[in-house]
């Protein structure tokens, strides 16, 4: 089965994210944020609610640049980021959003983003928009065979599906855009045990798989603290721990914490 | 009588489609009623009179140029005026309401008013079906909102391009996670939208003379068209067409022909108590957009 290859070599820097601060008007969503992502790493980013987690895969999106003209335009909030990302050597602070993707970062937003009036199939190739014919046929291909329960639901409208299945289709799309740096935010939120046990499955196979280097956000640290690499413990948009996945979950902290120890 | 009314029912609600399908395809996908609408289509009788008579440009010239040009003033008003007030709506209707005002009340002061612009017919001629004369103008009319809307499927359904256009309508910021941007896909919905007014007026327009007041006219009759049928939606468009387009043809062929214009109002009316958000739509804006 071919998929695409991630071009870095394993273990080389792929993003280095120095004193990253994002503001929303005054308040401060992340505050002196530092993290490295090695090529072929699976990273979680680990916090409860409004910890600062979908406003750092935003900003490393590029979505929160969208966010900023958009918000500029109407005379709204004002946004500002200060701070330096640096993609493969790239300074990518300022890059807008389509470029990052172009480059291969490619964001699964949160509450399974799919487009519910669509089918399965149009949804799959709408996220295609920037890869060729080939490559997105050949991708789908290997979505359905990654999430085979998506195999039957082909024609039905995507709003229709459950919360699951949305899921599996949003990953699905996501991997149709050829990331190179795959950032998940929060895929396991409002899923059964079963449901995330597939999905984490899933991401630990195209690791295995495609090598392609992988941003996982969670409140749920159970699920997700095994199959990482490297992990941060991020509240109140604050870095609080980081460290492996077997000493994030030795820590007892964490335990405390999310573990309910 | 009566199959004469069927026909040229037929024929009123193709127009009818026509006219709204532009109008349409641009607030269904970037959200924005283009109130400059009936402008464009004002503009576009007169572009395509003018590169005929004053420019000399063969028939098929004139057209495809009044439509291309159509299509670029549809991109100028999005980047020029849009974009600057986009989601906020309120602002996006007077400020493009302003603009047709202007481009139509601009036509009426260099004196662009008689009878003599008027656009030839494609083909002259007409066919007896049954005891009902029609003319080939009218045929036409029927055949492309047919094809144009078999096309505008294709397009939305097959292609990357329009597969973009239907991911940006549904959710913008998901789109933009694949690359999609959304002012560009915003813009190129306006160029189409206009481009369609364009074709709809070299179309229609053969059958009178093209007057300004006829582009408040179309303004109505779209805005009609797409309340009943729900803002966004294909196929509410092409059902409030019908009901529409036979309502005005029964009404002026047995009551009296200047009652045909209070059909549409009435519609809207009748709609927007009855079902807010139009027959085949579940837009819950409406109320707050007209």
């Amino acid at each position: 089965m071919p998929i695409w290859e991630a071009r870095g070599t394993e273990e080389e820097m792929m993003l280095e994210v120095q004193n990253l601060m994002v503001f929303f008007e005054n308040a401060l969503a992340l505050n002196d944020f530092e993290m490295e992502v090695r090529e072929g790493q699976v990273v979680g980013v680990i916090g409860s609610n409004s910890a600062g987690k979908t406003t750092l895969m935003n900003t490393l999106s590029g979505l929160i640049i969208d966010m900023r003209i958009k918000e500029k335009r109407r005379g709204g909030q004002r946004i500002t980021v200060y701070g330096k990302i640096v993609y493969r050597g790239e300074d990518i602070t300022e890059t807008r959003p389509t470029e990052r993707v172009r480059k291969g970062i490619v964001l699964c937003r949160e509450r399974h983003p799919i487009f519910p009036e669509s089918d399965v199939l149009q949804n799959l190739r709408m996220a295609g928009y920037l890869r060729k014919k080939a490559e997105i046929r050949e991708t789908i291909a290997y979505v359905f065979d990654l999430f085979p329960a998506l195999i039957p639901l082909k024609s039905r409208k995507a709003g229709f599906m459950s919360g699951g299945e949305q899921q599996m289709l949003a990953v699905g799309m996501a991997l149709v855009a050829r990331p190179q740096l795959l950032l998940l935010d929060e895929p396991l939120l409002g899923l059964s045990p079963m449901m995330q046990q597939i999905l984490v499955e899933a991401i630990t196979h195209l690791k295995a798989r495609s090598g392609i280097t992988v941003v996982i956000s969670e409140q749920f640290a159970r699920p997700v603290l095994p199959m990482i690499d490297f992990g941060y413990i991020i509240e109140n948009g604050m870095l609080t721990l980081t460290g492996t996945g077997p000493e994030l979950m030795d820590n007892p902290e964490v335990k405390a914490a999310y573990f309910g120890v | 009588m009566l199959l004469g009314t069927l026909i040229y029912g037929f024929v009123n609600s193709a127009i009818l489609a026509l006219l709204a399908m532009g109008f349409n395809l641009t607030f269904g996908i970037s959200g924005v009623a283009n109130f400059a609408y009936g402008a464009v289509y004002i503009f576009s009788g007169f572009s395509a009179w003018i590169f005929l008579n004053t420019l000399g440009f063969p028939y098929v010239v004139a057209v495809l140029a009044a439509i291309l040009l159509a299509g670029l003033m549809g991109l100028a008003i999005y980047f020029g005026v849009i974009l600057r007030i986009k989601g906020m709506p309120l602002s996006e209707v007077m400020a493009t309401f302003g603009l047709g005002l202007a481009i139509m009340e601009l036509f009426r002061y260099f004196d662009f008013v008689g009878f003599r612009y008027t656009l030839p017919v494609f083909f002259d001629g007409s066919l007896s079906i049954g005891d009902v004369y029609i003319d080939y103008q009218r045929i036409i009319i029927g055949l492309i909102a047919v094809g144009l809307t078999a096309a505008l499927y294709l397009f939305t359904n097959h292609t990357r391009t329009g597969l973009a256009l239907r991911a940006i309508a549904q959710d913008e910021r998901s789109a933009l996670t694949f690359g999609i941007d959304p002012d560009l896909v915003g813009g190129l919905s306006m160029a189409i939208g206009c481009a369609l007014a364009a074709i709809a007026a070299v179309v229609i327009l053969p059958l009178g003379t093209i007057a300004v007041e006829g582009g408040y006219e179309v303004l109505i009759n779209a805005l009609a068209v797409c309340i009943v049928g729900g803002l966004g939606s294909t196929v509410g468009i092409l059902v409030a067409s019908v009901l529409i387009g036979y309502s005005q043809t029964f009404t002026a062929n047995y009551l009296e022909p200047h009652w045909m214009m209070l059909v549409s109002l009435i519609a809207i009316a009748i709609v927007l108590v009855v079902k807010p958000s139009g027959l085949f739509s579940h837009q819950k804006e409406l109320e707050e957009r007209i």
